[in-house]
């Protein structure tokens, strides 16, 4: 019956889409932090991505790369450089597989292998699968002298047999592949492409920085002059790599001499390149790496002009959203505008992996959200402080919740000093110095709390406010505001608070409803955006309404000519 | 030959500045035109390098543009001078004309917050802790005369101590006399600030303590301003218009409208779902 068939296949999908969010994880890591917490990087681990990912279906794909894996292992146990190559070459298959079915799933596998291949790279190593996947004699042996000069090892010849390793190697895949490669000669520019960002990452990993800053500019020429949609996800890689090059040649970003600067004409042109060709992946990518590019230079009216004039990709990857939304509340929170600011950064936090590998990120943004909140003037959960791995990179936010939450201005002053350092280096400092008006109307909201009358010198006293004229002005802005309920009496100069009302009475748990709802209807929608269907699928179902409505059409025929029988009718019916 | 008259003009316009505006601003055009005929405002080719004595001269023409601009009241030329400015300011080494350079800063920051643009503003600051700290984070932005008195005025506006905004223009505060220009625009500014808290703060207020409550001059000047604002004088005491019953009400009537329609929108949402 026509309605059956689409059902089986979202779920299949919803499994797909599992494993593709899997993917960045590894790529998150080595984004945040860049600088340091590059090396700390780590695969995904099979065992978490299974975990996470509650359809079954998911698994064979992966499974059965597994099984190649560990084939591998065990044949090769005896040469892990051999392994290695092996690792690199067999996802080439993968990205064949990719053109032919013009399915970016499958390089999105490839680029998953990255972060376990990286750590075995030597120039060695990859000079010998550079030499073996070209023969000397093609049209993109260019591109692979440029590997080659960019990893140091410009004299190995080109087009080399594979070596004896790939005799102890019985893997059927390897083989057909190089069967394949003999028919067509020619290598497709997805391999190019692949094997420059392995190049990129193993000179990012051995900090030939300026080296690999040169080779990336001539990667992004490459891959700009190709165009192809099957390298959409490969070319946003290239694009991330570039620019962390960029980031970390001296001189560094906060000064305006540095490279970050020259490569945004780069960017913007693949920004529009990659709208034009409706190429998510890259307009994705290239719109987080400007933004971060403007931030780091702190051009914040630049950033926010980008916001304005481009739309971020809906159907994003999920870590480049989170990124984004990051990007986005900074420059929010910068302007004033908490509210959006903190919109924003709740997203960002949610939408960060939870993995280990993406910790930088989530505490960065947690830190950032923490102040903002502050700023509104909320105070964040205890609950936040405590999770395990956060608890020491946000102790000097902690003692600031509390100075601020007790409105004690000498305590505030204190903790700022003391850990301005910190604060400056998380780019938090200047928000939080925003903070002082907050801690002042804290502490007065509790003098209005605890007492129904007070003098000004009191509370010019308790706040360590300069003069009774500072706290009158103050209070009276302070009432102004909302933040408490009083009235200043001018002639005897004291403050007489009002009675508290019942918090029920007001629209306050209406709203805190409210918002509740509206998060719960926001997941509900997104999960349903997230949810992918089939190609051509909705063909199948066209053609299937379309027997459908001509069997009614022949069916009011036949009423029509009153020779249908009861039970007929009826047996009909039922399936539609 | 046209850079030596360019000198000339330029250090006429610093150390001997024509009173009148219309007379700078045609010493400055000529300027500007010398500028032009000697490439220094046009990207120079690859061939050409850049010559650094005219970048700074330009820098210079600009800056005395943009004084010139504050002094004659014209916000938007000044604006424009800024941004004109910036390139300069990005790509020369900082340490020569520092000085000037935070002076005009701090105006742009000052003309900022009177125009109320707090969101430029600290954008703006954002970016100065920034480049201060990448040239090694000697300089500390609120330590200086002139970028260190608009952050604090800033700070003073929004806590709301007033009277110490009041006090930072008055006496011999004010780091020069460009900065006066804005004195008379922010006066107002914290004026009507205060009587809109007062409105709220206080039940009545004695005519003569409004007097130094508001920085007004005389008790005339009070029943003037309180006339502006619409508040009734009676007895010597000062009656605030209560716009809080009918306020009441209406705020009652909306939120029983946000409810009906926070409710129809489950309604809707949940059809849509189930």
């Amino acid at each position: 019956m026509p309605g059956k068939t689409p059902d089986k296949e979202p779920v299949e999908n919803g499994g797909y889409r599992g494993g593709k969010d899997l993917k960045p994880k590894g790529k998150k890591a080595s984004k945040k932090e860049a600088d340091d917490e590059m090396t700390v990087v780590v695969p995904p681990s099979k065992s978490s991505k299974q975990s996470s990912v509650p359809p079954p279906n998911d698994a064979e794909g992966d499974v059965a790369m597994d099984d190649a894996d560990k084939a591998a292992e065990d044949e090769v146990k005896v040469d892990p450089v051999a392994q290695t190559i092996n690792d690199i070459k067999s996802n080439f298959a993968l990205l064949d597989r990719a053109v032919a079915l013009f399915d970016a799933r499958f390089s999105l596998r490839a680029l998953r292998s990255i972060s376990s291949i990286r750590k075995r790279l030597t120039p060695d190593i990859l000079a010998q699968a550079i030499s073996e996947t070209y023969p000397s004699l093609s049209a993109s042996a260019n591109v692979a002298k440029q590997m080659l000069q960019a990893i140091g090892r410009s004299d190995v010849p080109l087009g080399r047999q594979p070596g004896p390793e790939m005799e102890i190697d019985g893997e059927p895949k390897a083989s057909s592949k190089n069967g394949a490669k003999k028919e067509t000669k020619e290598v497709i520019p997805e391999v190019d492409v692949f094997l420059g960002i392995l190049t990129q990452v193993f000179l990012h990993d051995s900090k030939q920085l300026q080296q690999g800053f040169e080779f990336s500019h001539y990667l992004v020429d490459r891959v700009r002059s190709v165009n192809r949609r099957t390298l959409d996800s490969l070319a946003a890689k290239v694009y991330f790599y570039y620019s962390l090059f960029a980031e970390q040649i001296a001189p560094l970003p906060p000064s305006p001499q540095s490279p970050i600067v020259s490569i945004r004409p780069t960017l913007l042109a693949a920004l529009r390149t990659a709208v034009l060709r409706k190429d998510v992946d890259t307009q994705a990518t290239v719109i987080v790496l400007l933004l971060r590019n403007y931030l780091l230079t702190s051009h914040i009216s630049q950033a926010d002009l980008l916001v304005s004039h481009t739309q971020f990709p809906e159907n994003a990857a999920n870590n480049q959203v989170a990124r984004f939304l990051y990007y986005l509340g900074r420059t929010r929170a910068i302007q004033l505008r908490y509210t959006e600011a903190h919109e924003h950064l709740t997203a960002a936090t949610r939408k960060a992996p939870s993995s280990a590998c993406a910790l930088g990120f989530s505490q960065t943004a947690t830190k950032l959200l923490l102040v903002v909140e502050l700023l509104m003037g909320d105070i964040p959960d205890r609950a936040t402080f405590r999770q395990p791995n956060m608890e020491t990179a946000l102790h000097p936010y902690f003692l600031l919740v509390q100075a601020v939450r007790v409105g004690n201005l000498g305590d505030f002053e204190t903790i700022i000093a003391e850990h301005a350092d910190t604060f400056r280096r998380d780019g938090t400092y200047t928000l939080i110095l925003r903070l002082r008006q907050n801690v002042i109307k804290t502490g007065i909201r509790m003098m209005s709390l605890s007492y129904s009358r007070i003098s000004l010198r009191d509370i010019c006293i308790r706040l360590h406010l300069g003069s009774e004229e500072s706290a009158e002005y103050i209070v009276a802005k302070a009432i102004r505001d909302g933040v408490i309920e009083a009235t200043l009496d001018r002639e005897r100069g004291f403050m007489k608070s009002k009675e508290v009302g019942d918090v029920y009475a007001t629209r306050e748990p209406g709203e805190a409803f409210h918002d509740r709802i509206r998060a719960c209807l926001a997941l509900h929608d997104e999960s349903v955006k997230a949810m992918r269907f089939p190609m051509n699928q909705h063909r199948l179902e066209l053609k299937n309404a379309q027997e459908a409505r001509e069997r009614e059409r022949e069916m009011a025929k036949e009423i029509q000519e009153g020779d249908l029988d009861e039970d007929d009718l009826g047996g009909e019916f039922e399936g539609m | 030959m046209a850079d030596r008259e360019l000198a000339q003009l330029v250090t006429r316009l610093k150390t001997n500045p024509p009173t009148s505006y219309p007379e700078t601003a045609a010493l400055l055009s000529r300027a500007k035109l010398l500028l032009l005929k000697l490439d220094a405002l046009t990207p120079p080719s690859s061939s050409s390098s850049p010559r650094p004595a005219l970048l700074a001269l330009a820098r210079d023409t600009y800056e005395q543009g943009a004084l010139a601009s504050i002094r004659a009241r014209d916000p938007a030329a000044f604006t424009r001078y800024v941004s004109q400015l910036r390139p300069f300011y990005e790509l020369l080494p900082a340490h020569e004309g520092e000085d000037e350079r935070n002076k005009i800063i701090g105006l742009y920051l000052l003309l900022l917050l009177t125009q109320g643009l707090y969101g430029e503003f600290h954008s703006e600051l954002e970016a100065l802790s920034m480049t201060t700290a990448a040239a090694g984070g000697g300089v500390d932005v609120e330590g200086d005369r002139y970028l260190g008195y608009p952050i604090r005025l800033e700070r003073w506006l929004m806590e709301g101590s007033y009277d110490r905004v009041w006090k930072a223009m008055k006496k011999g505060e004010v780091p020069c006399e460009e900065f006066g220009v804005f004195s008379e625009i922010l006066t107002s500014q914290i004026r009507s600030e205060i009587a809109s808290s007062s409105e709220r703060a206080y039940p009545s207020l004695p005519l003569s303590s409004t007097k130094s409550l508001l920085f007004l001059d005389s008790e005339g000047a009070v029943v003037e301003f309180a006339r502006s604002r619409g508040w009734t004088v009676k007895d010597g005491q000062i009656f605030f218009p209560s716009a809080q019953e009918t306020g009441e009400e209406e705020q009652e009537k909306e939120m029983s409208q946000m409810v009906i329609e926070n409710t129809l929108g489950y309604a809707r949402q949940l059809e849509t779902i189930v």
